[in-house]
């Protein structure tokens, strides 16, 4: 079964090969760029995620897909649903907004401009959030902080995708099936005759 | 040319540039529902009570307790696409030092077109606490009741249902409930 294969493959030749690591490449390329314009458009570093808990449910679980936006002069208002980072937590979390505080910025003797910036005043609020499906909120979840900050923040939930992030949980779930799936579209790619 | 791999390769193609046309519409059509029902709100009784700090044991917090009640017919907002409402009920105030609040203070997640009629008399739900510790001097603040409507596919949208007529003023602390 696999020597004709591999007849086949000789008979291509070596540009032929080249050639298809190169599409591959493109593929590879154009999916990143994608990935890296959408994150600039949005202004948010993952812009769009996936559901890793339960905490959420009803309304989200395990395996959807959340699109995000983070607009950096838009203040956040209660009942968003946030998705945030804690530095030293290695998952984002997908939570809703209880409370908003818009504390005033500190005066630093570099801005010395009288009217504040948008901008200025979005990174100065403070948040407080919860799961729908948890009983209390997530003052726990913040090792240690007090709020949340506009700088932990990676985005605001605008849409909603069901099930089809479930993909990666299965890979994450099943290393196996990851490589083989790497593997197997690798080598489809390589023997693919145009 | 015609060979299993490919024909599976097409139908499954085909398959799912249908399903994602078939999302994108459902997703699409849900703006064409724009029911913005509307309904009261009304605060019964408010109470601030000086009590002890979550995290600090020796600190003194203010907590605001309270009472109101709500009626709203929301069933126009369930639509083929509404998987749930998530319904809430929120303070708006600015306090003493300037700093504007929003807290949310009871929400509710409607998950049927049969519960959609909410009446509810009751108290707050979560810990209504000011970040300065205390309600002291703090403007009367506004209430609003506020949705979420959440989809099956789709974007999500806001909406306000109901708000007081007008603001709320907080009472004196008392040192016990």
């Amino acid at each position: 079964m696999f020597t004709e294969e591999l007849k086949a493959f000789k008979r291509l030749g070596f540009r032929h090969v080249l050639l298809q690591v190169l599409n591959f490449a493109s593929v590879i390329a154009s999916g990143l760029m994608i990935w890296k314009g959408l994150g600039v458009i949005t202004n948010s570093e993952s812009p769009i995620v996936v559901v890793l808990s339960g905490s959420m449910e009803p309304a989200f679980y395990r395996g959807d897909l959340l699109f995000l936006t983070n607009p950096a002069k838009e203040l956040y208002k209660t009942g968003d649903i946030t998705v945030y980072k804690i530095p030293g937590a290695d998952i984002p979390i997908v939570h809703r907004v209880l409370e908003t505080h818009e504390v005033k910025p500190k005066r630093s003797s570099k801005s010395k401009s009288k009217t504040q910036d948008a901008s200025d005043v979005a990174a100065n609020q403070r948040l407080l959030t919860k799961g729908d499906n948890n009983y209390v909120d997530d003052i726990e979840l913040y090792q240690g902080l007090e709020w949340l900050e506009r700088k932990h923040i990676v985005g605001k939930v605008r849409g909603f995708l069901p099930y089809v992030g479930y993909v990666t949980i299965a890979m994450n779930d099943f290393p196996q099936l990851k490589y083989a799936l790497l593997g197997g579209l690798g080598l489809l790619a390589l023997l693919q005759r145009e | 040319m015609h060979s299993i791999v490919s024909r599976i390769n097409n139908t499954s193609a085909f398959l799912s540039s249908c399903l994602m046309a078939l999302l994108a519409a459902i997703a699409l059509s849900s703006f064409a529902f724009t029911a913005q029902p509307q309904g009261d709100l009304a605060i019964s009784s408010i109470k601030v009570v000086s009590s002890n700090a979550r995290r600090y044991p020796n600190k003194k917090q203010d907590m605001a307790f309270v009472h109101f009640n709500i009626t709203a017919d929301l069933t126009p907002l369930f639509h083929w696409n509404t998987k749930q409402l998530f319904l809430y009920l929120e303070a708006e105030y600015a306090n003493a030092q300037g700093v504007k609040n929003e807290v949310v203070i009871w929400d509710r997640i409607v998950r049927r077109k049969e519960d959609a009629f909410i009446k509810f008399a009751g108290k707050n739900k979560y810990m209504f606490r000011d970040i300065s510790s205390s309600f002291k001097n703090v403007p009367p603040a506004n209430y609003s009741l506020k949705y979420n409507v959440m989809p099956y596919v789709g974007m999500l949208t806001t909406g306000e249902a109901a708000r007081t007529s007008e603001p709320v003023a907080f009472p004196p602390t008392q040192s016990r409930l």
